[in-house]
């Protein structure tokens, strides 16, 4: 349980997934609110899943500790019911600042989730090795082609592997929660025609071990969320050689998947009138350009720009108006390991992609019953 | 009640609030159908049974231990037998041996993943010497769990040696010398006399690493990530945090359970035996 508990009056507590290097930049954003409003805040700095079960606990538990948390936009359908609806009338000003498409994504069953900080994937290449990034899907092919091996998808049964599919399947004209329409299987064909190029570890890449083989050069391309660039970055390997671009244009555009944290109010949060204002503080203009400034945090607030980062977070900068969110669907963990088991069958064990397509669409069927 | 057993109770208490109740809850866990929230239900273990990787996950968990303390127990022995001699140097030899088992595991495995690494520093001695580089950590090949028995070998190997080793020390001399005058030299002598009475400490050194092994987890994630040389502990680990999936992970982290003590019952009896 990861609760610095505040029974008594003059403490909120703060349950976040900041890094520990971001925690002084954070706090001092908090120290602001607490200045201003006279109230101490305990961050407490965890885990997405961490606080995920420390919620779930309090609302069996039917009391609380938390007065705020921020959860993965990935888990918010699933925490929906451990946090209480708020009301549109108290954050209007907020919502009017906010990127409408983060804000759909933190609504499940009513307004629950406030977009702390967005995130999404762009194209990470070798500068040195291919000068320009593949702009097309066709282009993407040809680098493959002539970089056997030197291509990465993250090729783990996770959820980065369906944020790696999706943009592809939406690329294409796909909806996303259907497995075989048009453009997924124009995605999984493109797929297919990748697979004999696809570094040979592909299968069993996340985030942090696809990052590594393009520092060891093992990659020319893969995708990746901004963290990396400041990895890359603290190397010396960005942004020679290492630079982020657009994902490639497809038969339908371009697209690429909404990530970040989002804030909510506990169910049983203590004090929820301080919560809310603790949020409105942290979604405001102050800190949120604080954040983007000092820490690289993509903000969902229109009036802050994604932080020039150059040529390192260029791509980045270019996809900000093609963000699209995950399916808003209470099966979508089940859609979701489909299309990581359907991109697993073509690329690594090289099944027809329609095949593979009509096979999940099939498995997702009969789960659903 | 007496005195003495009085004494016993905060550890009885710690042992309960630590042990007990987890094992419990797991286990209910395990049996609860997390999306319905039925209990008891079976829908953790068919989610298991229906699940290839779950099923790879099981072999990998009986394959691997009888490989990593096969070779454990080889390496271990063999060390131990050529450093009980009067060698100039052993006492730096035996530094040595023990370093990977010094160093904080996570430190030598991500030094184990860079080594190994399709261009890293393996591959990189292999190309300066004119060979072609070999692929120590691909998922599903051969080489793979190779290369994952030969590194947790590496790590724990030294846990074998100690054992040997001092039970080489302790090993009366007049036996030796009573071997030596009737004529037994060499390998007879190390099979019938030196084997038999190191007996009772390999037997132990096998049920400790055995166990042990059977629980095997960081080497295979480090090197290949879940999917790379699956077992059963990385699988639960995949289901937990993967997919937030407590019950199923629960339900594996159960069975694991479940093989280890199935494993560990003829070792116990045979070491009562013994």
């Amino acid at each position: 349980m990861l609760a610095a508990g505040c029974g008594g009056g003059q403490e909120l507590t703060l349950a976040v997934a900041v890094l520990p290097s971001e925690l002084p930049v954070y706090r001092a954003a908090v120290a602001d609110f607490e200045r201003a409003s006279g109230r101490h805040v305990v961050v407490v700095p965890q885990q997405y899943a961490d606080i995920r079960r420390a919620l779930a606990a309090e609302r069996a538990a039917r009391r609380g500790t938390l007065d705020l948390v921020e959860l993965d936009v990935y888990s918010l359908a699933a925490a929906a019911r451990d946090v209480a609806v708020l009301s549109r009338a108290d954050v209007a000003d907020l919502l009017d600042e906010l990127d409408p498409a983060a804000v759909r994504a933190g609504t499940v069953d009513g307004l629950r989730f406030l977009p702390h900080r967005v995130s999404w994937q762009a194209l990470i290449y070798d500068h040195a090795v291919l000068g320009n990034p593949p702009a097309t899907w066709d282009e993407l092919l040809a680098v493959a082609r002539s970089h056997p091996g030197k291509i990465g998808f993250k090729g783990a049964r996770y959820e980065g592997l369906t944020c790696d599919v999706l943009p592809f399947v939406w690329a294409a004209g796909g909806r996303g929660d259907v497995l075989d329409d048009a453009g997924a299987i124009a995605a999984f064909r493109l797929f297919a025609a990748l697979a004999p190029y696809l570094h040979p570890e592909s299968a069993t890449m996340k985030e942090p071990a696809i990052a590594e083989a393009m520092a060891r050069g093992e990659l020319v391309l893969h995708l990746n969320w901004p963290f990396v660039m400041s990895l890359y970055a603290s190397q010396g390997l960005s942004p020679d050689p290492i630079r982020s671009a657009p994902l490639p244009r497809g038969p339908a555009g371009r697209a690429t998947v909404l990530g970040g944290g989002y804030l909510a109010l506990p169910a049983n949060a203590p004090h929820r009138e301080e919560a809310l204002a603790l949020a409105r503080h942290l979604l405001g203009r102050d800190a949120q350009e604080r954040f983007a400034r000092e820490l690289g945090w993509f903000s969902a607030r229109r009036d802050v720009a994604v932080e020039a980062g150059g040529a390192a977070l260029g791509g980045f900068a270019a996809m900000r108006d093609v963000v699209r969110p995950r399916p808003e669907r209470a099966d979508y963990p089940l859609i979701s390991r489909q299309w990581q088991e359907a991109f697993r069958a073509v690329a690594f064990s090289r099944t027809d992609p329609e095949a593979a397509l009509r096979a999940a669409a099939a498995r997702l069927a009969s789960e659903r019953h | 009640m007496r005195r003495d057993s009085l004494l016993a109770l905060p550890l009885v208490g710690y042992l309960a609030l630590f042990l007990v109740y987890p094992t419990l809850y797991a286990v209910k866990l395990a049996f609860t159908d997390t999306i319905a929230g039925s209990f008891p239900s079976l829908q953790n273990f068919r989610t298991l049974a229906g699940d290839a990787l779950f099923w790879a996950a099981v072999g990998g968990n009986l394959v691997l231990p009888v490989l990593t303390v096969g070779l454990e127990l080889a390496s271990g022995l063999a060390l131990a037998l050529l450093l009980a001699a009067r060698l100039p140097g052993r006492r730096l030899l035996r530094a040595a041996i023990v370093v990977p088992f010094a160093l904080p595991e996570i430190v030598f495995l991500t030094i184990m993943r860079h080594i190994l690494a399709p261009r890293g520093y393996a591959n990189g001695a292999l190309a300066a010497a004119g060979f072609e580089p070999v692929g120590w950590l691909l998922p599903g090949r051969w080489t793979t769990y190779l290369t994952v028995v030969v590194v947790d070998a590496w790590h724990t190997t030294p846990v074998v040696f100690l054992m040997l080793l001092a039970a080489l020390s302790a090993l009366p001399e007049e036996v030796g010398e009573a071997a030596r005058v009737d004529g037994a030299r060499g390998v007879r002598r190390f099979i019938h006399i030196t084997l038999p009475l190191l007996a009772p400490a390999i037997l132990a050194a096998l049920m400790l690493r055995g166990l042990d092994a059977l629980r095997v987890f960081a080497t295979p994630l480090v090197l290949t990530g879940v999917e790379g040389v699956p077992v059963v502990s990385t699988y639960a680990y995949h289901q937990w945090s993967d997919y937030g999936n407590d019950g199923a992970a629960a339900a594996a982290a159960s069975v694991l359970a479940l093989l280890s003590v199935v494993l560990a019952v003829p070792l116990l009896r045979r070491r009562r035996a013994a």
